[in-house]
């Protein structure tokens, strides 16, 4: 793109790829409005970026300038961000195209993108199924291939989860490697913001971008922007540890053929195989749904009708005001979550729970590092313990569905960087295979995640 | 650890919630069922003296503590009723009952 005329004609092809995109109900933005913005991005766009004319979605609990903030919900309608956040800033400075919002689960809580004020997305291949969540609109959109990338947050496996379902690449970083100022908070000891792709390579370039230190996150590490890996001949000298708890009896069983064959792609690739034991797995869940709902609860205090949303009017007075405010402006799940996390931080349960909770937590971290202590560089595991699950099919049950991310949400609680590739398909569905790196060791993960990329059949039967 | 109906209304007080008596048969069933199942961490055996995790940067930073003008999107002598040389016109204490105000 060297002249001002591609770059227009660039904006202008991804406005349509998204308007015809339009079925999955993945962007919220409007195409008209869609257009208009992505016409006067690329008029301004930096043309020496790195990410020159790469068009990239943006979850919508992430703030932008150019369009509206919801997070998926009814007590955040039409909030216009009055600042962008650090991530957005750098793609812009990239030369990249803002391609509008993606939906969301509500406050990003939620594992399908069923729990959005504005409407459930629909997996990209089988309108029956779910895309996986909470960033369900970015993976459907990059999996639709309306955009190049999109940029999600995890919490708790909500970048890698969807990534997994919908056949693409999910990176969630190392906590502390990538600025959170204008992600709205849901979990502050969790929260990092991640990058779906279509490729490695893809994902990882728009990691690369927006990493590095940032004065406005004081959770953000002091460190130079992540450094790109060159695409190795092989993985000799690789070690990569099988967590033997990842692997269930009950585990879906074309997930099972599919990451056992991308395990015999890494060891032909020339990597050191070994099994490994993570033997806290099984409290994961349950630690994360402590931790998590209890830190929204405080995150979300803030949404009361005066500070920030639409007023629900006519209360006698302002806690009434405050109650029905947000009675009516948070969906089902999100003042389920409040209610469970007000709970456990409630006088008589804090120890109970928050704070067993958060000691698990230690000992979940300390199993990750005692398998790295051990030589092990990398671990290997399916991203999710099936494929895209029916819409609908969860939602009575929620900790059926909280069980949908046992495999994600132990590197969130560790806060370690892992990734999802496509490593095969069950009956046409994708499954995602997992690996899961050392703290601020992207580079290492990348490298073997470009290896196993070409060596394996991500889009074939298992 | 099964919660109660009145259980249920309390938390939703604490956490500024209007729930409607309608929902609260179901709500109370899904709550009991996720503190049901979350637990299960009460068997885990954490040892004496086990630290709750935390993550982050080991020394969290803080900006530069400076102490800067804020700018007004407006000056006073635009939402104060009275304003004269710099100083809003309030009136004297313990005359509140006279007419007019005094400078």
């Amino acid at each position: 793109m060297s002249d001002g005329t591609d770059i227009v004609a660039a904006a202008r092809a991804v406005a349509t790829r998204i308007g015809k995109a339009k079925r999955l109900n993945a962007v919220l933005t409007s195409p008209a409005e869609l257009r208009k913005s992505l016409l006067q991005q690329s008029k301004t766009v930096h043309p020496s970026g790195v990410l020159y004319g790469m068009a990239v979605a943006v979850k919508d609990n992430i703030c932008t300038l150019e369009f509206p903030t919801t997070c998926g919900s009814k007590i955040l309608e039409g909030y216009e961000s009055p600042y962008e956040a650090t991530v957005v800033a750098r793609l812009k400075a990239a030369g990249a195209l803002i391609a509008g919002k993606t939906n969301c689960d509500e406050f990003a809580m939620g594992s399908s993108t069923e729990h959005s004020a504005w409407g459930r997305t629909l997996h990209p291949t089988d309108k029956t199924r779910v895309p996986g969540g909470s960033s369900g609109g970015s993976a459907a959109i990059v999996a639709a291939g309306a955009v190049t990338a999109a940029l999600g947050s995890e919490t708790g496996g909500s970048v890698r989860q969807p990534a997994s379902f919908c056949g693409v690449v999910g990176i969630k970083p190392t906590y502390g490697r990538v600025s959170r100022y204008g992600l709205v908070a849901f979990g502050s000891s969790l929260d990092q913001i991640g990058v779906l792709g279509r490729s490695v390579h893809d994902a990882a370039r728009v990691l690369s971008v927006i990493s590095g230190r940032d004065p406005k996150d004081s959770t953000c590490e002091d460190r130079d922007p992540l450094r790109l890996p060159t695409v190795p001949e092989n993985l000799q000298g690789f070690v990569i540890g099988v967590p033997k708890e990842y692997f269930p009896a009950d585990l879906d069983p074309g997930v099972r053929r599919a990451c056992e064959r991308a395990i015999r792609t890494l060891r032909e690739l020339g990597a050191s195989v070994r099994e490994v034991s993570l033997p806290h797995t099984q409290y994961a869940v349950p630690t994360y749904y402590i931790v998590a709902p209890a830190e929204a609860s405080s995150n979300l205090a803030r949404f009361d009708g005066v500070r920030y949303g639409p007023r629900f009017d006519g209360a006698a007075d302002v806690r009434a005001l405050y109650r029905a405010t947000r009675g009516e402006g948070f969906g089902e799940e999100v003042r389920r979550r409040i209610m469970v996390g007000t709970y456990v931080l409630s006088s008589g349960y804090y120890d109970a729970y928050y704070r067993k909770a958060q000691q698990v937590r230690a000992l979940i971290a300390q199993d990750f590092r005692n398998a790295f202590d051990r030589g092990v560089d990398l671990l290997f595991t399916p991203t999710t313990p099936t494929t895209a699950f029916k819409a609908g099919e969860k939602l009575a049950d929620p900790v059926a569905m909280y069980l949908a991310d046992i495999f994600v949400c132990p590197a969130n609680l560790a806060g370690l960087p892992a990734m999802s590739l496509p490593v095969g398909r069950v009956k046409g569905l994708p499954v995602g295979g997992q690996l899961i790196g050392q703290a601020f060791l992207e580079d290492e993960m990348l490298e073997a995640a470009y290896a196993l990329e070409r060596a394996v059949p991500g889009t074939a039967e298992a | 650890m099964s919660v109660t109906p009145d259980d249920v209304a309390r938390i939703a007080q604490l956490a500024e919630l209007h729930l409607d008596q309608e929902e609260m048969p179901a709500l109370v069933g899904q709550m009991s069922r996720i503190l049901d199942y979350v637990a299960q961490l009460g068997q885990v055996q954490v040892g004496e003296g086990a630290k709750p995790f935390v993550l982050g940067p080991d020394a969290i930073r803080c900006r530069p503590d400076e102490v800067k003008p804020w700018p007004l999107a407006f000056g006073p002598s635009e939402f104060a009723p009275v304003f004269k040389s710099g100083f809003f016109v309030v009136p004297r204490l313990g005359q509140f009952g006279d007419e007019g105000s005094d400078e």
